[in-house]
């Protein structure tokens, strides 16, 4: 029947097409040049609490004087679990999300109730709405956050985003069967979240101000050309985070369901051909060794699989400028980003390090 | 010098209408004389009356001091005098080989023969075509190729070349302009027409300008430069006018993304190719001849049929569409405006307001069946005077227009068909200066009005002049992409190249 329905222009027919970097997305080495604000493995996480940058580190929590540098970095506290997303209601108290699936609460959060939902949660991103709502997102009900990779590459489209009531702790799950909500802001006047789905490319527009029990998601950012990771709201619309890119040759095996089980089986996740937070820092990589024949000349080349890419949205949310590390570049896996003034930090989790942007430079026109 | 040929008080009309009117003109042997004008001036109607092609209403013309008249291209021919045309006049379902020696075929014909005495030749010329190639199969610059091969076969003693190096690379420029200076060696004259000032200030000797069917000016090429020479083509200074030169511009702000073109392939010609249109901009894709500029513009248009599974993927108004045929392309909003208007621009027999209702019925957007004849003239003259193309009114025949505005008509035949996307190839190719501005100034109304405006152009000067993004095309597919602030012309050209 599959060979029927591909001789007849259907199934998985139509050729392999990723969206084009260009107009507000047209690469640069603006990532790459940026300022290094602390060099530290995979930070993540990034949120502003009053004066101090609070950022994680696999299950450590780190807070910054952002004025005294990266001097100035200490560790708060250590979890059981690596953290995977955090959150700040900006009178010092945070919510913290577990790899583990576990939401605690830390610091002085003025009365709120524990949250113990009753399924399963993979705790990718979250944020307060100052009403004492905390908006989560889960992103898969089968693999924790860390197992992102083996979800992608099972397809799976078991995400959900949630609403926690603070006083009460009760949830309402305001969107499901999502292929892994990676990040949420606050949008629309507060009326609204901003959720993006990373393995479908595109950014949803969730009512919350309504008391309607189902709540159709709006698509209003299609097609970008990478996963998109943490949102965060800046002057004139909205940072967003790309943690890796698309590629012909990882969209072609994400079609090729035995070729994808085999991999699965057999290949450690590592070298999977999928996408990845950094590359190149191994030769059992895919395609490492790989070469392509230019002008007669027999050049070493493999298709990325890691890039930097941070994306500002205007308030229609529509890309208007951007900031990348190119393939050759290092500061790849961007997953989290946050307006500081007239700066923009982001998370480098490929690279290694949090690094700054001016933000008139890039958030384009 | 003597004068080679002579035309003493050579006036020619149409209708009544004078294209060309008492003009004196000489040409010396062994000279480069370019001639020069805006569209309409009356260049292509002299030239055509010294190679037979039209004949004079009055005048008289000699050749080596002896009275001649021609009533055919045979018959110029004869008397040594060829014309290599614009628009090339080879048979398109035949080889290279066999139009070069057309007309000299004897009762039994060996191809081979044919085909090596051919390549033999061509190699002389330097030119890189396959004698064994069909015609068809051959781009706009090689066939322009083959074209001069065949008058330099015929041994003319005066060649005439209408805009010669319109279709030609800049590598194929060199060529074209050392086999000009080993013609005028062999003592052959040279006489051509061309829209590119500097290549008439480079390789000719003297240049006359002709200006509303007038002559104007005649002098060596070192009495000229290029303002003195617009100055003379059109009686002020348009270098600012026309290209804005050292006028900075901003360019316009991003509106919807309307195409998305992802890793768009079509054989040897567009290869993985992706990039985005958006609206309320003017996108302009610039590359050398051959870089699959025009190729990708059919594909989004519908004119070539893209493959499904490995032609990539176009979408529009974040729709993926694969157009079979213009004519659903037309439907969605999609026009594209040839570049090759003689061609496939019109009909030229046919009157304005009859080209116009062949595009309405197109689009799908005429009223039933019976024509209303009334109606559709007031249509063509709303056309006429909205583009500003002078003609009477709207039942003018296309074919009596200029080339500026034959080529507002093609525009306005796309327009009318309400699009929101709109596809120029090489808008201003074979147009008169002031017609340039005019068309630039329409390109700019309608990216201001919100329509995504595509440019295909291979005149850096018209590629910094209107654009809001620059697309540089190298050997099928965007290579680099340009604001007008970062665009200057080396750094076009250096990503076109290499």
């Amino acid at each position: 029947m599959r060979r029927l329905s591909w001789r007849l222009g259907g199934g998985n027919a139509k050729g392999v097409t990723v969206p084009p970097m260009d107009g507000a997305l047209k690469p640069n080495r603006a990532l790459e040049e940026a300022a290094d604000v602390v060099r530290i493995p995979a930070p993540d996480n990034l949120v502003r609490d009053g004066d101090r940058l609070r950022f994680t580190c696999g299950p450590i929590l780190y807070s910054m004087d952002t004025s005294a540098g990266a001097a100035a970095v200490t560790e708060v506290t250590r979890f059981d679990s690596d953290v995977s997303a955090l959150a700040c209601d900006g009178a010092g108290g945070y919510a913290v999300g577990l790899d583990s699936g576990d939401i605690v609460y830390w610091g002085a959060l003025g009365g709120l109730a524990p949250i113990r939902p009753a399924v399963r949660l993979a705790p990718t991103a979250m944020t307060f709405d100052g009403h004492g709502k905390l908006y989560v997102c889960s992103g898969s009900r089968t693999h924790r956050p860390s197992g992102w990779k083996r979800d992608l590459v099972e397809r799976n489209e078991s995400g959900s985003v949630w609403a926690f009531d603070g006083k009460t702790g009760h949830g309402v799950c305001l969107a499901d069967g999502l292929a892994f909500p990676y990040g949420v802001t606050l949008a629309g006047g507060g009326d609204a979240i901003l959720v993006a789905e990373s393995w479908k490319h595109r950014l949803l527009l969730i009512e919350t101000a309504t008391d309607r029990e189902v709540r159709e998601p709006e698509v209003v950012l299609d097609d970008l050309p990478g996963y998109p990771a943490r949102i965060a709201a800046g002057s004139n619309g909205y940072w967003l985070s790309i943690f890796a890119p698309r590629g012909q040759l990882m969209e072609f095996v994400l079609r090729e369901d035995e070729y994808r089980q085999r991999m699965i089986n057999t290949i450690d996740p590592k070298f999977w051909m999928a996408p990845s937070l950094a590359s190149g820092r191994s030769f059992l990589e895919p395609l490492q060794l790989g070469a392509i024949r230019t002008m007669g000349a027999l050049k070493a080349w493999a298709p990325t699989r890691s890039y930097g890419l941070l994306v500002h949205l205007d308030s229609r949310y529509q890309p208007t400028g951007s900031a990348h590390s190119r393939s050759d570049g290092t500061r790849h896996g961007v997953t989290s980003c946050l307006q500081w003034e007239d700066r923009v930090l982001a998370a480098s989790k490929g690279g290694d390090l949090v690094l700054s942007l001016p933000v008139d430079e890039f958030a384009g026109e | 010098m003597a004068a080679l040929l002579q035309l003493r008080g050579i006036t020619k009309e149409y209708r009544g209408n004078p294209a060309v009117k008492d003009i004196d003109f000489d040409v010396v042997q062994g000279e480069v004389h370019a001639i020069l004008g805006e569209n309409g001036a009356g260049k292509s109607t002299l030239t055509k009356i010294m190679a037979g092609v039209v004949e004079p209403t009055a005048g008289t013309m000699t050749m080596d001091g002896k009275t001649v008249g021609f009533a055919s291209p045979a018959e110029a021919m004869a008397h040594g005098i060829t014309m290599v045309f614009q628009e090339t006049s080879l048979v398109p379902t035949m080889s290279v080989a066999q139009n070069l020696y057309l007309g000299e075929e004897k009762l039994f014909n060996r191809l081979r023969g044919v085909y090596i005495a051919a390549q033999q030749f061509l190699q002389s010329l330097n030119f890189p075509v396959d004698p064994t190639r069909d015609v068809a199969s051959l781009g706009a610059a090689q066939r322009q190729m083959v074209e001069i091969a065949r008058s330099v076969r015929a041994n003319a003693r005066v060649i005439i070349f209408d805009e010669p190096t319109a279709s030609l690379t800049p590598e194929e420029k060199g060529h074209f302009f050392s086999l000009i200076r080993r013609l005028v060696a062999r003592g052959v004259t040279i006489i051509f027409i061309s829209h590119a000032l500097e290549e008439a200030l480079q390789i000719s000797d003297r240049i006359t300008i002709l200006r509303d069917g007038e002559h104007v000016v005649t002098d060596k090429t070192s009495a000229f430069d290029r303002d003195s020479i617009i100055r003379a083509m059109v009686g002020r200074t348009l270098s600012h006018e026309v290209y804005g030169e050292g006028q900075s511009r901003k360019a316009r702000a991003r509106g919807e993304r309307m195409l998305s073109i992802q890793n768009l392939s079509m054989g040897s010609m567009v290869k993985n190719t992706s990039f985005s249109v958006y609206s309320g901009q003017v996108t302009s894709l610039f590359g050398l001849i051959g870089s699959g500029r025009t190729e990708t513009a059919k594909l989004i248009a519908g004119i070539f049929k893209r493959k499904s599974r490995n032609g990539g993927e176009i979408k529009f108004a974040g729709r993926s569409v694969r157009y079979r045929t213009p004519r659903q392309a037309v439907k969605d909003g999609i026009v594209y405006v040839t570049e090759d208007r003689k061609i496939e621009g019109f009909f030229e027999t046919m009157s304005i307001a009859e080209n116009l209702q062949v595009n309405l019925a197109a689009a799908g957007l005429n009223r039933g069946q019976i024509v209303n004849m009334a109606e559709l003239r007031e249509l063509a003259d709303h056309w006429v005077k909205a583009l500003n193309v002078r003609a009477l009114n709207g039942d003018a025949r296309v074919i009596e227009l200029s080339g500026g505005n034959q080529q507002k008509v093609v525009i306005a035949r796309s327009l009318l068909q309400k699009p929101r996307v709109v596809i120029f190839d090489e808008p201003t190719k074979g147009v008169d200066v002031g017609a340039i501005v005019e068309i630039h100034q329409l390109i700019g109304r309608l990216a201001d009005s919100g329509m995504s405006v595509i440019v295909i152009s291979s005149y850096l000067p018209e590629i910094l002049a209107i654009s809001d993004r620059v697309l540089v095309y190298r050997q099928g597919r965007v290579v680099e992409e340009f604001s007008p602030q970062d665009a200057t012309t080396e750094k076009i050209m250096y990503a076109a190249v290499h």
